[in-house]
C-alpha cells in the first residue's frame, strides 16, 4: 500500500465521480478535437476542390480585339497582332522567383477551322500540362498517346457524329487522372453532370485536309470544352497556319493561400508584353472562406477549451471540498501536504488522461460521422499523432491546473477543524 | 517522568466576523503516565475534544505547552508535527472517519502508506492487528459492508497499526448502541492491559470506570480528578 494505492483505490471503488470527471473533460476535449480535425480537412478540400477549377492565372497577348470566348475568358483571336505570345514565353513563366508556386503551365493556341464541314473550335494543347489542369475530365476512350492524337469535346464529337449512344447505359468513362494521383478531394467532381452512356463510332476526323485519331470524347461538362477540338499543340499551330504562336497561357499555382497577386506581378515582368491576370475572385473568395473557417474553428475551440477548464475546475474544487474530512483524517493519521498533493494529482493525471484518450476518440468520431455533411467529396479521415497527443496533453494541463489550487488549499487545511464535523 | 505533560494550557477561538473570543479551554494541567488508561468526562460543549486535538498535536493552544515522550510537539514544525502524529500516536474518531473507499485491510494500513517497509510487511502487521480486533476474516470488505461496532473495532485497528505509544480516541462508542458499545470498550481494556496508553472521551459514565482515571472538564476548567481502585 502506497501512496498511488490509495488514488487507484478512490478511482475504481468512485466510478461514478470519476467516470463524471472524464465525462467532463472529454467533451471538452473532444469538440476541440472535431472542430479543429473537420476544419482542417475542410480547409483542404476547398483548397484542393478551388484547385480543380483550373487555372489561377491566366497569361494573354496585349490586345484590344476580343473576339472569341474560351473558359468564360475572352481572349484574343487575331493572328496578325504585333504583340504576340510564343512558345518560348510559356517555358519563361518558369523562370520567375516563385516558381516553386507553379504547379502547371499549360501553353495553348486557338482557332476556328473547317471540319467536315462545319466550323469547329480548335484548342492545340500540351496534353500532358493540360490534362494536370482540368483534372475533372472524365474521358471515353483513352489519353492522347501519338502526336496526331486528339480529345474532344462531347457536343463538337455528336455534331460531327464520332459517338454513339450506348443502350446498356453503363458509361465506360474514366477520370483523366488516376485515382492514386489525385488528391484528397479529388475522386468525383462536385459539379459533375450526370453521364449519357456513349461510345466513339467513328475514330478518324478530317481536319484541314490532315487525318486525326480520336483518342478520347471528353464526356459534357457544361463547360466550354464541350465545343472544343483538343489536339497537340505543334499540330494545330501549323494547322491554324500560326506556327510557334500562342492564344493565351494557363497557370495554375499551388496551395492554398499562395502568394498569386504576387505571382502575377513576377510573370508580368517576365512577360512585359503579355496580359497577366488572376482569377481574382476564386482566388479571393477561397483565400478569405479559409481564413475565416480557421478563425472560427480557433474561436470556438478557445471557448469550448476555457468552459471545459472552469468546468473541471469546479468539479475538482468540489471534490476536494468534498473530500475535506477526507484529507484531514489523512493529515491527523500523519501524511504530508505533499504526500497528500501527490495523491490527488495522481487521480487527477489518471482521470485527465483518459479523458484527453476518450475525448480524442470521440472526436475523431464525431468527425468520421458529421464529415459527408460538410463535403461532397470522399475525405479521408487521418489520424494525426500530433493531434492525439496535443488532446492528451491539453487535457492533463487542464486537469493540473484546475486542481492544484484546489489540492494545494485542501492540504493546508487544519486537521483538527476537518474531522471535527460529521 | 510522565509520557504526556500538558502544562497550562488554554484555548480560545476568534470565530471569523465575530468580536468576542471564545475561551474553550483555560489552564489544563494533565499528566499521564505510560501504561495509564484515562477518561475525560464532561458535558457537551466543555471542550474535550479540543483538548484531545491539542493532546493530539494537530491543535495549537493558545497558551501553554505539550510534551510527548519529552518533545514539545508545537515546537515542531508543521510537516515534522505530522510524522510525529504518524509515529507517535492513534487517533479513533467518534465517528471513525474510516476511508469509504478503502476496505478493511487498505484502511488499517493507511498510517503506513510512507513508510519505506516492503508490502508483504505492511500487508501482515495490518492482519495482524486485525487479528487482535477480530476482524481478519472481514479484510476485504469496505466499511460500508460492515456493522457500527465492526467499523469502531476497525477505526482502533487503523489506530494501532504503528504500534503508537499513546492511543487518543474521542467518544469511540458514540454512535453505538450499548452492546456494540461495551464490544469496543473491552477491545481497549485488553489493549490496555497489554501496556497500551489510552486516553479516551467519553460521554457514558459506565464506559468510563473502565479506565484506571476519570478526568472531569466543564467549561473548558478541570475539575476533581476521581482515581478508581485497581
Ligand atoms: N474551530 C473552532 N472554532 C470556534 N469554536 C470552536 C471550534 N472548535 C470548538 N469550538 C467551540 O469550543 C467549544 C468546545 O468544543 P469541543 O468540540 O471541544 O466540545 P466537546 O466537549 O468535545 O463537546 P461534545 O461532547 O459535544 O463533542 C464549543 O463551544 C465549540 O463550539
Ligand atoms: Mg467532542
Amino acid at each position: 500500500m502506497r501512496i498511488r494505492s490509495i488514488a487507484w483505490a478512490n478511482l475504481k471503488r468512485r466510478k461514478g465521480k470519476a467516470a463524471f470527471l472524464i465525462v467532463g473533460i472529454s467533451i471538452g476535449i473532444a469538440t476541440v478535437v472535431a472542430l479543429l480535425t473537420l476544419s482542417r480537412l475542410i480547409k483542404d478540400e476547398i483548397g484542393t476542390q478551388l484547385d480543380q477549377f483550373g487555372a489561377n492565372i491566366i497569361v494573354v497577348p496585349q490586345s484590344n480585339s476580343l473576339s472569341l470566348d474560351y473558359g468564360g475568358i475572352s481572349v484574343s483571336g487575331v493572328s496578325l497582332d504585333v504583340n504576340q505570345l510564343k512558345d518560348e514565353d510559356a517555358r519563361r513563366v518558369l523562370d520567375i522567383p516563385y516558381r516553386n508556386r507553379i504547379s502547371v503551365v499549360a501553353p495553348k493556341i486557338l482557332g476556328v477551322s473547317n471540319v467536315e464541314g462545319q466550323p469547329v473550335l480548335l484548342a492545340g494543347v500540351n496534353f500532358d500540362a493540360e490534362l494536370k489542369l482540368k483534372r475533372w475530365w472524365r474521358l471515353v476512350g483513352q489519353k492522347p498517346a501519338q502526336d496526331g492524337d486528339l480529345l474532344v469535346g462531347y457536343d463538337a464529337a455528336k455534331r460531327l457524329s464520332l459517338i454513339e449512344e450506348t443502350a446498356d447505359g453503363q458509361s465506360q468513362a474514366v477520370p483523366v487522372m488516376p485515382m492514386a494521383e489525385i488528391t484528397s478531394g479529388g475522386g468525383v467532381h462536385a459539379n459533375h453532370i450526370q453521364e449519357k452512356a456513349f461510345r466513339i463510332a467513328r475514330d478518324r476526323v478530317q481536319i484541314g485536309g490532315n487525318e486525326f485519331r480520336v483518342a478520347g470524347v471528353i464526356t459534357p461538362t457544361g463547360g466550354s470544352e464541350d465545343q472544343i477540338i483538343f489536339g497537340s499543340l505543334p499540330r494545330f499551330q501549323k494547322l491554324l497556319g500560326k506556327p510557334d504562336q500562342l492564344s493565351m497561357i494557363e497557370v495554375s499555382a499551388l496551395c492554398i493561400g499562395c502568394p498569386v497577386e504576387e505571382i502575377v506581378k513576377q510573370i508580368s515582368t517576365q512577360l512585359p508584353n503579355a496580359k497577366v491576370s488572376a482569377l481574382q475572385q476564386s482566388v479571393r473568395a477561397r483565400a478569405e472562406t479559409v481564413n475565416r473557417l480557421t478563425r472560427f474553428a480557433s474561436a470556438v475551440s478557445a471557448v469550448v477549451l476555457l468552459i471545459g477548464g472552469l468546468m473541471v475546475f469546479t468539479t475538482m474544487m468540489g471534490s476536494v471540498v468534498e473530500r475535506t474530512k477526507e484529507i484531514g483524517v489523512l493529515r491527523a493519521i500523519g501524511l504530508r501536504k505533499r504526500q497528500i498533493i501527490n495523491e490527488l494529482m495522481i487521480e487527477v493525471a489518471a482521470i485527465s488522461t483518459i479523458g484527453g484518450l476518450v475525448g480524442w476518440t470521440a472526436g475523431m468520431l464525431i468527425s468520421w460521422l458529421i464529415l459527408p455533411y460538410f463535403s461532397q467529396s470522399g475525405l479521408k479521415l487521418e489520424i494525426d499523432p500530433k493531434i492525439a497527443i496535443g488532446a492528451i496533453l491539453v487535457a492533463v494541463l487542464i486537469g493540473a491546473v484546475s486542481s492544484v489550487y484546489p489540492a494545494i488549499r485542501a492540504s493546508r487545511l487544519d486537521p483538527s477543524e476537518a474531522v471535527r464535523y460529521v | 517522568m510522565s509520557f504526556v505533560v500538558i502544562k497550562n494550557v488554554s484555548k480560545v477561538y476568534q470565530p471569523d466576523g465575530i468580536d468576542s473570543a471564545v475561551r474553550v479551554l483555560a489552564d489544563i494541567n494533565l499528566a499521564v503516565q505510560e501504561g495509564e488508561f484515562i477518561s475525560l468526562m464532561g458535558p457537551s460543549g466543555s471542550g474535550k475534544s479540543t483538548l484531545l486535538t491539542i493532546m493530539g498535536a494537530m491543535n495549537r493552544p493558545s497558551e501553554g505547552s505539550v510534551m510527548v515522550d519529552g518533545v514539545d510537539v508545537y515546537e515542531l514544525p508543521e510537516e515534522r508535527r505530522a510524522d510525529f502524529r504518524r509515529e507517535y500516536l492513534g487517533f479513533v474518531f467518534q465517528q471513525h472517519h474510516l476511508m469509504p473507499y478503502l476496505n478493511t485491510l487498505e484502511n488499517v494500513m493507511l498510517p503506513l502508506v510512507t513508510s519505506k517497509t516492503s508490502a508483504k510487511e505492511k500487508r501482515s502487521r495490518a492482519m495482524a492487528v486485525l487479528q487482535r480486533v477480530g476482524l481478519a476474516n472481514k479484510a476485504t470488505r469496505l466499511p460500508n459492508q460492515l456493522s457500527g461496532g465492526e467499523q469502531g473495532r476497525l477505526a482502533i485497528a487503523r489506530a494501532l497499526v504503528n504500534e503508537p505509544p499513546l492511543i487518543l480516541a474521542d467518544e469511540p462508542t458514540g454512535t453505538l448502541d450499548s452492546n456494540t458499545g461495551s464490544e469496543i470498550m473491552e477491545v481497549f481494556q485488553q489493549l490496555n492491559a497489554q501496556g497500551q496508553t489510552i486516553f479516551m472521551v467519553t460521554h457514558n459514565p459506565e464506559n468510563a470506570l473502565v479506565a484506571h482515571r476519570i478526568v472531569n472538564i466543564r467549561d473548558g476548567r478541570m475539575f476533581n480528578e476521581s482515581e478508581k481502585e485497581q
